[in-house]
């Protein structure tokens, strides 16, 4: 639901005679108590990422109101302000700016897009907004773009790339790769990773294919992909991109002709894709079957959301979800709505959520949890259980920390305040 | 390069066949239709259904019929009382129009991107000795090639075209001679959006499918039928094979401007001709 404060006219011509009286007066206006909290959930609702922008929704959704239902923030309901940033940095910063200064959030979070999260990272900063950023791979948002404002649980292109390394050796053995690139932060980001661990161990990049975030027809690149006969074949796309961008090499055979990497995939992608997606390897930070098994917050959390919406969440559901909960955790222990007060209690906390027992980095904000590698499987093998979303199998879990860019390393330099 | 060409070519005819309807439409009512993407999306949902139920040619063959009917039912209702008005007013109708459809399909469908479940010889390539490429594409570019030369026959040997092509020059003449201009109009706006709609189930095998992918293949169907001029048939075919051919070298020379060559190709079209590279409507000059 979108929350816009729309006065009557009445209410417009009385207000501000009321403001200006007190503003020439002198008078020190003290708020009223508050009874609401806004957040601004600033997520992509059309354009090529929508799919993902729309689960993070159903997640906020169900946190806001088992949070509202459980009595609020500090006996405060929360209210929820929405837009879709569509995958744009300027569209994103706009409705950031909007629901800080017309509507009152006090957090902004969502995602799905490194561009616009960097973007909305340093408007937040600006205006002095906490913001959580769900969906965001990029190793930006938390290094040279990191913000004191801004907080990333979501695993970065470092921590896949370091995960997938050794598997992608041992799978795919060095060879003959190709990558098409989505053609902005995230996807360069990735590219730069992948080829930091593959080209030493004897990796050849034969071409990077850079394109615009948005592309529906892969052919041209994938007719080069074709004729430069590659070992590997690196889809460095996102959302209806990928789906596209992976489907259509299917149809150029390269899935059989070649090994294929998705470096980074969700559960809309896999749906997507369905059976082009088996034997494909990548990366995600959660995994609603493998979690929901293994830990009981994770299977309470895909319950409640299978219940309430008929399918299981994506990776970027669960990092919607956790991050309310986590920024409700946050302003409980600091007891304030101040963001400084707010921040200092976040640095260094250890919690245990939907996975296993994490934190969040003092340094550069980014939250330390493992990394999956996984392998799609064919539709046929995927047992009755929501087959489509039920799309791979976990081939190694990463902890965290040994996978996360090193502070000697990180080109991070946060603020103070 | 010679795949890399091929794939221009069919990457060419598919832009063809999306701003083709486009084009006659303009041409021989004189209508700026911007609910043609809306016609294209509709045609991939209708496609979409019958083919899970039935099959792909089903659903290739369902989706003009489905859409040439709503348009028929959006011309009576609406359209036809907008054929003299200023083009303003046609394009805040038609993308009024396509809006409506986009929301409707949303709450039918929800947003979440769909693919086509595609018979097994959709996803194979063929062999053409210099490059391998799919078969799926190549049956689609020979689609294009077929429909083009029907529709051309279509406007240039029945009365329809006869009818609406001199109704556009003398409308009041035309009635009088015991043409049905009215009649031979909504054949003409049907006939157009049944084009689009076939193109939306026969690309929908290659791309995948959403409420907002109508909008998404109005715009270059819009750049396409400029560069050719607005109402040219043959200027339509030109400009599709040109925007593909461009777009598929750029992305082997210049991939990240793969996107932006469509507009740059246009800005200068409309530098050096104004009106496109035919110029006025070829169509009506018949």
């Amino acid at each position: 639901m979108k929350t816009t404060f729309k006065p009557n006219r009445g209410q417009f011509i009385g207000g501000g005679i009321a403001a200006s009286a007190a503003t020439f007066a002198g008078i020190n206006v003290i708020a009223a108590p508050m009874k609401e909290l806004v957040i601004g959930l600033n997520v992509p609702q059309t354009g090529s990422y929508s799919d993902q922008g729309a689960d993070q929704l159903r997640a906020y959704a169900l946190a806001i109101d088992e949070i509202n239902a459980a009595g609020g923030v500090m006996g405060m309901k929360l209210k929820r302000s929405i837009g879709d940033d569509q995958t744009k940095a300027s569209v994103a910063t706009e409705n950031a700016r909007r629901m800080i200064e017309r509507d009152g959030a006090i957090m902004i979070t969502g995602g799905s897009s490194t561009g616009t999260a960097v973007a909305v990272s340093k408007i937040c900063q600006e205006k002095k907004i906490i913001f959580m950023a769900t969906l965001t791979h990029g190793d930006e948002t938390t290094d040279e773009s990191c913000h004191y404002h801004t907080f990333r649980r979501y695993n970065n292109a470092h921590m896949s790339a370091r995960s997938m390394a050794q598997t992608l050796l041992t799978k795919y053995g060095t060879g003959r790769w190709f990558h098409i690139t989505a053609d902005y932060t995230w996807g360069h980001s990735v590219y730069d990773n992948l080829i930091e661990v593959l080209e030493p161990k004897g990796a050849k990049t034969i071409k990077n294919v850079l394109l615009p975030l948005g592309t529906t027809d892969f052919s041209s690149a994938l007719s080069q992909a074709q004729a430069a006969k590659p070992d590997v074949l690196v889809i460095t796309e996102f959302g209806k991109d990928m789906v596209n961008a992976l489907n259509q090499a299917a149809q150029f055979g390269l899935t059989k002709s070649a090994k294929i990497l998705v470096p980074l995939a969700d559960e809309y992608m896999a749906k997507g894709t369905g059976d082009n997606f088996a034997n494909v390897v990548t990366t995600a930070p959660f995994y609603w079957k493998y979690h929901a098994e293994k830990y009981p917050a994770a299977k309470k959390f895909v319950q409640a959301f299978i219940r309430r919406y008929g399918v299981p969440p994506s990776n970027g559901a669960e990092n919607a979800y956790t991050d309310i909960y986590q920024w409700k955790s946050g302003i409980e222990r600091s007891g304030s709505l101040d963001p400084a007060k707010f921040i200092a209690k976040m640095e260094g906390h250890k919690f245990t959520a939907t996975k296993e027992p994490e934190y969040w980095r003092a340094f550069d904000h980014q939250g330390i949890n493992s990394c999956l590698v996984m392998e799609g499987v064919p539709m046929a093998q995927r047992g009755a259980e929501y087959p489509a979303f039920a799309f791979a199998k976990v081939l190694e879990v990463h902890d965290g920390e040994s996978v996360s860019i090193p502070q000697s390393t990180s080109k991070c330099k946060i603020e103070t305040a | 390069m010679p795949g890399q060409l091929l794939d221009g070519f069919i990457r060419g005819l598919l832009y063809v066949a999306i701003a083709l309807g486009l084009t006659i439409v303009f041409g021989m009512l004189r209508l700026v239709n911007f609910a043609h993407g809306a016609f294209y999306i509709i045609g991939a949902y209708v496609g979409l259904v019958v083919t899970e139920h039935v099959g792909l040619l089903a659903g290739i063959i369902a989706a003009p019929i489905a859409v040439a009917l709503f348009a028929i039912a959006f011309d009576f209702a609406l359209l036809r009382r907008f054929y003299d008005k200023e083009p303003t007013a046609q394009i805040l109708v038609t993308f009024g129009v396509a809006i409506v459809v986009e929301e409707t399909l949303r709450l039918i469908f929800t947003g979440t991107t769909r693919t086509y479940v595609v018979p097994a010889w959709v996803q194979g390539s063929l062999n053409l000795g210099f490059t391998q490429y799919p078969t799926y594409r190549i049956a689609f570019g020979l689609g294009v090639i077929v429909l083009v030369i029907a529709v051309w026959l279509f406007i240039q040997r029945t009365n329809y075209g006869l009818i609406v092509r001199a109704g556009v020059r003398d409308r009041t003449m035309v009635q009088l001679l015991g043409g049905n201009v009215r009649q031979a109009s909504t054949v003409i706006f049907a006939l157009g959006a049944a084009l689009a709609g076939l193109v939306g189930a026969a690309a929908s095998p290659i791309y995948s499918i959403d409420p907002g992918k109508g909008f998404e293949f109005l715009v270059p169907s819009f750049v396409v039928v400029v560069i050719g001029g607005l109402g040219s048939f043959w200027g339509a075919v030109l400009g599709g094979l040109l925007v593909g051919e461009l777009q598929s070298l750029t992305t082997l020379f210049l991939p990240a401007a793969s996107d932006l060559v469509i507009y740059v190709a246009m800005a200068l079209v409309l530098l050096v001709k104004p009106s496109g590279l035919f110029g006025e409507s070829e169509v009506i000059r018949g």
